[in-house]
Parts: structure tokens; C-alpha cells; sequence
């Protein structure tokens, strides 16, 4: 039954759901992406998606499921390009990538500098997640992140994909991925250690 | 230096490798020693972990994003939208 009014008229049915989900698609993006613009453009551009391939939506999966599979790549695809063009005008890129990145927390001999040492974490839980304060301190620290580290970090676990397409897909050497994973990763451990597990 | 101690900052890159790749034998014995005599880089380990867990399920998963920062109304791009597919 489903399946017939699909195909009699995609229009309405495009309209349907946009009335549905579009705003949690937008929640989403907003989140995701921390751009109210692009966010916009990504919802817009996965229900365009969605109304031209609407035959290939049997019915048979959640409407909301298959919408946010098409905004996922949508996501990804956004990720990859920032990847490729990040926009070099703030300075923070400039701390990221420059070899002094690493003096703020080793030494020459490649120590541990003596107020980096990490120690342990009072509460070390995936439950944080369900604590509200922390999962804004959390994307707090990943927007600070520059931008070729935050497109690497949430394309690692955006897509759920091996670490080799990854890098087939933004044309770089996985020694690259992982040095600029490991850059993003010290960075975000201490802010997380500065405004969560030390406060 | 020894070839099989490695600085901290070696250490906690190969940390970070393994999570994405397999480590050589070589590599996998070097953070072991390493850890055995580092407290700081196993701290770091642990950590890392956690936040593996944390990104993972934090960045996949719509429902808990919405959750926890709400549903934010959008009319205007709902209008917008429409229109186009007309």
C-alpha cells in the first residue's frame, strides 16, 4: 500500500516528511557541523537527494532512516571537502600544523613536559554521555579543534569506515591520517582534562 | 636511545595508531616496555580509549544529539524546501 503511494506522487510525499523531520535533520546538521548555513544546505540538499531517487525508497526501511542515511553522506561528503580546502585565514591551523604543536606537550627528548603528564581520570565511563554538561564540554572541545582535525576525527567515526578508505578518499597517506588523528586527540585530552576531569 | 625505548611522544602516537591500524611486532613491543616504565603514557592509553568509546558513540548517534541539545524549529528552510519541489 505504502509502496504505491510512493510512486503516485513523490511531491507530496517529499512534503510529508519534510514537515516530519526536517527539523530534527537540521538539529542534527547544526550539531554536527556547527554551521547554521551549511547546515541548512545539507538538509536541503539531502531532501533534493531524496525526491530525486525516490524509487529507489521501497518502503520498506523507516522514512527517517533512510533520510538520515542520505544526510550522513551528505555529512561525510561535507567533511571531506573541508578536509581538502580548510580555510587557512584562522590562526589556529596555523598552531595545529607547525611543528611547535608538540612543544606545548613534550619536550625536545619527546617527555612529557612536566604539567602535561597525564594522570588518571577520576570518572573514566561511557556513561558520561548521558550527562548533559559533558556532552556540551565535549563538542565545546572538538569546535576548537581546526578544521582538517575536526573533519578527520568525525569522518573516523561518521562513517563507521576503515581507516584506509578514509585515506583513499581524501587522497592522503594513512601515516598522515593518523599524525593529524594523534594531533587532534592530544588536544582535545587536555581540553577535556582542563574543563571536565580537573574542574 | 636504545631502538626499543621510545619517547612519549612516539608512545602516544603509536597509542593513537593502533586504533586505527595494526601495530608491527616491533611497534607492539616498544609501547609494552614503554608502558611498563611510563605511568604517564599509561594514563594517556586509558584515556584515549575512553575517548575512542566517547567520540564513537557520541558522534554516530542522531538521537542523543538532539537529545541533548534539543530540536531547534527551522520554518523558513521547511518553506524553502517545499518550493524547490514543486
Amino acid at each position: 500500500m505504502e509502496a504505491v503511494k510512493y510512486q503516485n506522487d513523490p511531491a507530496i510525499v517529499i512534503k510529508e516528511w519534510v514537515e516530519a523531520y526536517s527539523d530534527k535533520m537540521y538539529s542534527w546538521c547544526l550539531y554536527k557541523t556547527n554551521g547554521r548555513e551549511i547546515a541548512e544546505d545539507l538538509v536541503q540538499d539531502t531532501f533534493m537527494a531524496a525526491f530525486q531517487s525516490i524509487n529507489k525508497y521501497e518502503g520498506k526501511s523507516d522514512p527517517k532512516t533512510w533520510l538520515f542515511s542520505i544526510l550522513n553522506n551528505k555529512i561525510a561528503d561535507h567533511f571531506r571537502k573541508l578536509y581538502r580546502n580548510p580555510t587557512v585565514t584562522e590562526s589556529k591551523i596555523k598552531q595545529f600544523s607547525e611543528a611547535s604543536f608538540f612543544e606545548t606537550y613534550f619536550d625536545k627528548n619527546g617527555s612529557w613536559l612536566k604539567e602535561e603528564r597525564p594522570h588518571a581520570w577520576p570518572e573514566e565511563d561511557v556513561h558520561l554521555l548521558d550527562n548533559k554538561i559533558f556532552v556540551k564540554v565535549l563538542q565545546s572541545c572538538m569546535s576548537k579543534l581546526p578544521p582538517d582535525g575536526y573533519a578527520a576525527v568525525q569522518l573516523k567515526y561518521l562513517e563507521e569506515k576503515k581507516g584506509e578508505i578514509i585515506c583513499q578518499e581524501l587522497q592522503i597517506s594513512p601515516t598522515n591520517f593518523w599524525q593529524l588523528l594523534h594531533r587532534a586527540r592530544l588536544q582535545l585530552r587536555r581540553c577535556l582534562e582542563i574543563n571536565w576531569f580537573k574542574k | 636511545m636504545h631502538w626499543i625505548m621510545l619517547s612519549c611522544k612516539k608512545a602516544t602516537e603509536l597509542i593513537e595508531k593502533k586504533l586505527l591500524t595494526k601495530l608491527s611486532f616491533r611497534e607492539k613491543v616498544q609501547l609494552k616496555m614503554h608502558k611498563s616504565l611510563c605511568d604517564a603514557c599509561t594514563a594517556y592509553e586509558k584515556q584515549s580509549n575512553l575517548m575512542e568509546e566517547l567520540l564513537s558513540k557520541h558522534i554516530h548517534n542522531e538521537d542523543d544529539g538532539n537529545k541533548n541539545n534539543g530540536v531547534v524549529e527551522n520554518e523558513e528552510l521547511k518553506k524553502r524546501i517545499i518550493e524547490k519541489i514543486k
